[in-house]
């Protein structure tokens, strides 16, 4: 292999002494610093630079590769950032549709979040990070961007359990916002339902539920659905009519517990009349 | 061996009275390079690797001693003897120095000489650097080309009589 080499070079030994020398001088000539030599730098570094951009296109594989590297890891941190953000978006939806709430509602409100949730049983539950020392009680009820929630059954000093609408126990007075028709509204582990509602009543799919004047667990006037379907019950005197709740239990994140005390004097009144009918 | 002693000697004597006699000749500014002549005279008598060789030492001992722009004669005087050394040829040496053939390897060395030489030297300097350079460059190779005729007649006796040896 070097005896080759050697042969070439002996070969052609003009070119190369040639070649040697003139690498030779340009080197001497690149040590001056004179005004000649900077504007042939100058010259070069703008050559270079025009030869170089003509020939951007040429693949460079190594830089490829520390590029793509480099891209890989961008990609990721930057989806990391976007599903931060889309989430952060959410929220921020979330938070806006409750200040709506907020905004509108007369009594004083807690914000909670949603840290537990029981979907799967009889009776249905949610589990919220506001206690005792957050002003929440019993029987106050919980609102949410949709509607209502349900009602707190329990609480202790950091946290409450929500006893919500799809809750076998669970019971609200409710009105038909546009034909003003009162019902009781239930779940009867299957749907959620407006009883009592007599058959020559005008309900019909569409119409708004809210929380009738009549409860004195929760205040008047807050939305809890749309009537989803209606149907006659063969040797009954009410209709079947369906509701569909304005929250979705299984997208919820945050609520708000309304302070609401029902009225002292209006309580006492009816519990004295009850006891009365009783004896 | 000896020959090279000579030719040390006589490059160094060239050196002498280039830096010291020839700026005397000076007509316009422009001179005459007896170390150039010397290099051609190498090349037509030696070969392109040697007039190659000399062209670069004799470039770079008058830098040394010009120090104007160290690294520049020694290129512009080594690209002169590889074209020089394209002329040589054995069997037509003594034609080729006692004719009006070296003077034009002469004036061709000389102006690819100074064509680098000026090319890079008025660099930044020299507006219309074109112009000058040609201008430049044709005025001292022929002053160059002129000069080599002395030297001419010199070198094909000096030839002459090593051939008779």
């Amino acid at each position: 292999m070097f005896k080759r080499i050697y042969n070439f070079v002996l070969l052609f030994k003009e070119y190369a002494v040639f070649s040697l020398l003139l690498v030779v001088s340009l080197v001497l000539m690149a040590l001056n610093d004179n005004t000649q030599i900077r504007h042939v730098r100058g010259v070069a570094t703008v050559a270079f630079g025009i030869a170089q951009n003509q020939l951007a296109f040429v693949p460079r594989y190594f830089s490829l590769r520390r590029e793509n590297d480099l891209l890989r890891r961008t990609n990721v941190d930057l989806a990391d950032e976007a599903s931060q953000l889309r989430e952060a978006k959410l929220e921020n939806d979330r938070l806006r549709r409750l200040l709506g709430v907020k905004e509108t509602s007369r009594y004083p409100l807690v914000a909670a979040k949603v840290v537990g949730k029981n979907l799967t049983l009889l009776r249905n539950t949610l589990t919220l990070n506001a206690g005792k020392l957050d002003g929440v009680m019993p029987r106050m009820p919980v609102v949410g961007d949709g509607g209502l929630v349900g009602v707190v059954s329990n609480v202790s000093d950091h946290y409450s359990v929500v006893r919500i609408l799809y809750n076998a126990d669970f019971r609200a007075s409710a009105k038909n916002q546009r034909a003003r028709v009162d019902g009781i509204l239930a779940w009867d582990g299957d749907d959620l339902l407006l009883t009592n509602v007599a058959k020559n009543l005008d309900v019909v799919v569409g119409d708004t539920l809210v929380t009738s004047d009549y409860s004195s667990t929760y205040p008047p006037n807050i939305r809890i659905g749309t009537v989803s379907g209606v149907a006659e019950q063969q040797g009954s005197l009410f209709k079947r009519v369906l509701v569909l709740p304005g929250v979705d239990f299984v997208k919820l994140e945050e609520v708000f517990i309304v302070s609401f005390v029902p009225d002292s004097e209006r309580m006492d009144l009816e519990q004295s009349l009850q006891q009365k009918s009783r004896r | 061996m000896e020959h090279y002693v000579r030719s040390v000697f006589a490059i160094l004597v060239l050196l002498l009275l280039q830096t010291t006699f020839v700026p005397f000749l000076s007509i316009g500014g422009f001179l005459p390079d007896v170390l150039l002549i010397w290099v051609v005279y190498i090349a037509v008598t030696r070969g392109q690797l040697e007039a190659t060789i000399t062209g670069f030492a004799v470039g770079l001992l008058q830098d040394a001693v010009t120090s104007q722009f160290f690294g520049l004669s020694a290129l512009t005087k080594t690209l002169a003897g590889f074209v020089a050394g394209y002329f040589f040829n054995d069997n037509l040496t003594e034609q080729t120095l006692g004719s009006y053939r070296f003077l034009l390897v002469t004036f061709l060395s000389s102006f690819v000489h100074n064509i680098l030489y000026y090319g890079i030297f008025l660099q930044g300097i020299q507006d219309a650097l074109l112009t000058t350079m040609v201008e430049f460059s044709i005025a001292a190779s022929l002053y160059t080309a002129l000069m080599g005729v002395f030297p001419m007649f010199t070198f094909v006796r000096k030839y002459r009589f090593s051939q008779s040896l």
